[in-house]
């Protein structure tokens, strides 16, 4: 048989059943369980909240706040400047160039700790690097930064500090004594929390 | 799970190795279809010798199968092979510059070492101004810098622009390929060259 026609016998087989296959879209675990436990362990990739309460309201670029929970939930109430990654939909692929970069620093929070931290998993074993977790979540973020409680005289002076810059971040992302319903107001406006901290002040002025 | 080098499953020196082997298999394989012979590669110009359209789209075609396939069985993550980038206007001119030398020369890069190392002596002056050219191009970079860099496009893939899936492309580019043979065949009928 000639050679062009034996060629063709055997290649356009194989080009039917590749073209007829759907394609692999399976992404493989770049990390083995060992290697995720001791990342887990030594508890690196949790980021207070008062680390991103200042870089909010520096407005540092390399931050980019990630929402773990439902899209109901985020639309109640959002960090200033967060994107929604429902834990559901973290593996497909319109977010694989989100979560898998080297340029900015994903800090994924949820309600408490527990969901951000399983996707932060799940993530790590994918081989994506620069995704942090928010420590204590939302829950910790709204007692700590939002209303931050005096410290009794006797602390020491560095508690003080750390009361003072939690009241002012709290009050620059809006919160100074409020509840969560009042905070969702502004859930929808923009990065911009010069104007709604001088709107806030005076509320926060006169309830205290 | 592959590819090797990016997974980290074989060492750069291993790399390293494998590539050597497979130098010397591509250099094995074109002496032995004959691109030693300045006049069998032009004659793909001419149209009395289409083995230059053969033998590389044969390997093309292998390699893409292969890759698809291994891809479907688990064995290799498409993603992490490296793929040129793509500057669309220095592919162009440098088509262009190679075409040209192509049909002046009778040799391209690769096989212009294979006819050096059997003593052809048009194969070594075409090494020697191979050499010529990246050497000229790198003292007069600054010159070309602009058109060098122009038109950057990524990385894109054929079927992802057209919008099909790789599988289908494969299986157009395979149909192609055999359509192209058949042309190929048919010029050498019409184009006959007593001796080359």
């Amino acid at each position: 048989m000639k050679p062009l026609k034996l060629l063709g016998l055997f290649i356009i087989p194989m080009g039917l059943i590749i073209a007829a296959v759907p394609q692999n879209k399976t992404n493989p675990y770049k990390l083995t369980a060992e290697e995720v436990l001791n990342e887990a362990n030594t508890r690196n990739q949790f980021v207070t909240a008062d680390v991103v309460a200042d870089m909010i309201i520096k407005k540092d670029p390399t931050l980019r706040l990630i929402d773990v929970r439902s899209q109901e939930e985020f639309e109640k109430f959002s960090l200033p400047g967060a994107i929604n990654i429902p834990s559901a939909s973290l593996l497909s692929e319109e977010y694989a160039d989100i979560l898998n970069q080297d340029v900015k620093m994903n800090v994924l929070y949820s309600n408490g700790t527990l969901a951000a931290n399983e996707a932060w998993m799940i993530t790590r074993q994918l081989g994506y690097t620069n995704n942090y977790v928010l420590e204590g979540g939302l829950n910790y973020w709204f007692d700590a930064i939002l209303n931050p409680q005096k410290p009794a005289s006797t602390n020491p002076d560095e508690e003080f500090a750390k009361y003072d810059f939690r009241k002012s971040a709290g009050q620059a992302l809006g919160g100074g004594g409020l509840t969560v319903q009042a905070a969702s107001d502004q859930a929808g406006t923009s990065a911009k929390p010069v104007v709604k901290a001088a709107a806030k002040k005076k509320k926060a002025a006169g309830g205290c | 799970m592959g590819p090797l080098a990016p997974n980290e499953l074989i060492s750069e020196n291993t790399n390293f190795l494998f590539a050597f082997l497979i130098g010397i298999a591509f250099g094995f394989v074109l002496e032995s279809s004959g691109f030693s012979s300045s006049r069998k590669l032009a004659g793909i110009f001419y149209g009395y010798d289409a083995v230059v359209l053969k033998v590389f789209f044969t390997g093309a075609i292998t390699c893409m199968l292969g890759l698809l396939f291994m891809s479907l069985f688990g064995w290799i993550d498409l993603d992490l092979v490296y793929v040129n980038p793509t500057y669309l206007t220095s592919a162009i001119v440098g088509g262009v510059v190679m075409g040209a030398g192509f049909i002046m020369g009778g040799f391209c890069p690769g096989t212009s070492f294979c006819g050096a190392a059997i003593g052809k002596i048009d194969g070594m002056v075409f090494v020697a101004g191979l050499f010529l050219g990246i050497y000229g191009f790198a003292f007069t970079y600054g010159w070309w810098e602009k058109l060098y860099m122009a038109n950057y496009l990524g990385e894109p893939k054929i079927s992802a622009s057209l919008g099909l899936s790789d599988g289908l492309f494969g299986l157009i580019l395979i149909l192609a390929a055999l359509a192209m043979f058949w042309v190929a065949e048919w010029a050498e009928k019409k184009f006959p060259r007593e001796a080359y």
